[in-house]
């Protein structure tokens, strides 16, 4: 039963991990490049949440949409006048680029905000659902759902939107979507504002239950690498997958071993995939 | 060895003189003198990445793990068994050489972006274990280095001058090792497999051993200069020894704003860096915490997207 339990909590802080993975993956996927940055978005959807509902009473989960905007129109200016400058230029200035905006964002919100921790305060936040003796939080459930539904909306987007369809066709071969009149500029400035949006929209998503300082993000930088490279870097799908299976494995572990090591069972998990399976456990070579 | 091989090393020789003298120019605990020991041991540290980013290629991310690692080392040795720190130099090296084997091992084959990840990870698995083995580290409060009566034997000194020196010989070390390095066969297979992997495989070229042995070297040495870094600053906590920005990136910028993989890239890079920070974070934290840091952060973008390749190229633009 406690097995159970856990498997549950799990699987409901995952369905926001993989939320907040998504972005990761399909900038890789849209354009190889690994946003080391990706999880200070995630700080600055929790920021535009509480400060929504700090001066606008606004629920962070209905903040979460402005959250998603914000971000977007940061995401396209970083991809527009940075991101696309290291394109095609070697790893190292790739790698570095990104980290380089890690620091300059994770300071900017030090500096704009304060060091303190920032909670919000909803009717729901301590309330839990009981179904059949397993204890369901519900601002959990609540992230969840919004999660589920996020997914489907993406999912509708990718397939059925011209834009998400040259998306999908620069992923699987930029050159090819090129010379077919696809504006792969303009669809990668897309795919890293949405990427980065998504990211931020889980922040205020999670607030809830989260409180917001400027290092909130860095607190899940490896957390979503885990997300996306158990799932394979580039796999969206993939990342809904690794997001419920690093939910599963943080809650799990912390049966047999002390909360401060959940976060290492993650990176003995995140070493030996790279290790192990790179491409990703759903891949099929 | 011939006058003409030793003609480019005059100038050199005469910055040694300089950086010699240079000590007994300033007050002897002077902040002046404070920030120049820790340019020396930032490059020193920045070339030890160097020996293994530099020369294979394999941009680490997680190099404060070893560093962290041999600063817990020397001190843990001196608190307990009071063991000097010039041994801990020894064991420290060898828990970061052990260390940086036993890493490589599930990460030796890994590329670019997936390289920098596992690192990443591994040093900042490093930092939670630090932090939650409390009984051996003393956990998030921080370790502080027993004070002694002053002098060499215990490597604690009331004047920063011998740290200088300290700092010093250990950057002409690191130096010497990656320019030994590099000029040596293991230079050339690491050269061969940076440039291309699986030619060099091809060629008969044991790619994963010269990886390991490059990056045994390169976890053993920084690990040591973890060692000076703690007698140095008597007191360090998890969170700054095993830091990712405030090491491990750190001295990956260090050196690709000087120059990756060239000797000079690291020192370039330190005499820059270290100063620049030092001054923002003296007029600018008054003002409020972060501002350095932003203007780190802002440095490593500009340089990487105007000249990834270090400053040492925009005067060389046309090496070899």
């Amino acid at each position: 039963m406690e097995l159970l339990q856990a498997v549950v909590n799990g699987l409901l802080i995952g369905g926001v991990y993989a939320v907040i993975s998504i972005g990761l993956t399909l900038v890789f996927g849209v354009m190889s490049i690994v946003n080391f940055a990706q999880a200070e978005f995630l700080m600055i959807g929790m920021y535009v949440g509480y400060y929504g509902w700090l001066r606008f009473g606004l629920d962070p989960i209905l903040g979460a949409p402005i959250a998603f905007g914000i971000a977007f129109v940061i995401g396209v200016l970083i991809q527009r006048f940075l991101i696309e400058r290291v394109i095609h230029a070697p790893d190292v200035a790739q790698i570095f680029l990104t980290v380089g905006l890690l620091i300059v964002l994770e300071n900017l919100a030090l500096v704009l905000f304060g060091s303190e921790f920032k909670s919000v305060r909803t009717g729901y936040q301590t309330s839990a659902l009981s179904v059949g003796g397993l204890i369901i939080g519900v601002p959990y459930l609540f992230a969840f759902a919004v999660s589920g539904v996020v997914g489907i909306l993406l999912w509708a987007f990718l397939r059925f939107t011209w834009i998400g369809q040259a998306m999908r066709a620069t992923a699987q071969n930029g050159v090819a979507a090129l010379s077919l009149g696809i504006n792969i500029r303009r669809v990668r400035q897309v795919a890293f504002g949405l990427g980065v949006g998504l990211t931020a929209l889980g922040g205020s998503v999670i607030l809830p239950y989260y409180t917001a300082s400027p290092t909130s993000g860095g607190q899940f930088v490896v957390l979503m690498f885990t997300v996306v490279v158990l799932g394979g870097l580039g796999s969206v799908l993939g990342a809904v997958f690794g997001g419920l299976a690093v939910g599963v494995i943080q809650s799990v572990s912390t049966l047999v071993m002390p909360i401060q090591l959940q976060n290492l069972a993650l990176f003995v998990v995140f070493i030996a995939m790279l290790a192990v399976r790179p491409q990703g456990l759903l891949a099929s070579r | 060895m011939k006058l003409a091989r030793l003609a480019p090393l005059a100038p050199l020789a005469a910055l040694l003189a300089a950086l010699l003298v240079l000590p007994w120019l300033l007050p002897e605990q002077g902040y002046v003198l404070r920030v120049a020991c820790l340019v020396l041991l930032f490059a020193a540290m920045s070339q030890a990445w160097n020996i293994a980013a530099g020369l294979s290629g394999q941009l680490s991310l997680g190099h404060a793990g070893f560093f962290g690692a041999g600063a817990y080392t020397s001190t843990l040795l001196l608190i307990h068994f009071g063991l000097s720190p010039w041994l801990g130099l020894v064991a420290a090296g060898l828990v970061g050489a052990a260390l940086a084997a036993l890493i490589s091992l599930p990460t030796m084959k890994l590329k670019g972006h997936y390289f920098a990840l596992a690192t990443l990870a591994f040093g900042e698995a490093m930092r939670v274990i630090a932090n939650s083995w409390g009984s051996l580290t003393g956990g998030p409060v921080g370790i502080s280095v027993p004070f002694v009566e002053p002098g060499f034997a215990l490597m604690q000194f009331q004047s920063l001058r011998p740290y200088f020196y300290i700092m010093l010989a250990a950057l002409l070390v690191t130096c010497v090792v990656f320019h030994r390095i590099r000029t040596s066969a293991l230079g050339l297979r690491l050269r061969a497999l940076k440039n291309h992997a699986d030619a060099a495989a091809s060629l008969g070229v044991d790619t994963a051993a010269a990886k390991l042995v490059a990056s045994t070297i390169s976890g053993g040495l920084i690990a040591m200069l973890g060692v000076l870094y703690a007698q140095f600053q008597f007191f360090f906590d998890p969170d700054t020894a095993f830091s990712l920005a405030g090491i491990s990136i750190r001295i990956a910028l260090i050196a690709i704003i000087g120059g990756v993989g060239t000797v000079a890239g690291p020192l370039i890079g330190a005499v820059l860096i270290l100063p620049i920070e030092e001054a923002t974070n003296a007029y600018l934290s008054s003002h409020a915490a972060g501002l350095s840091q932003i203007v780190f952060g802002a440095i490593l973008i500009a340089v990487v997207i105007l000249q990834p390749r270090g400053l040492l190229h925009l005067w060389k633009p046309r090496r070899r």
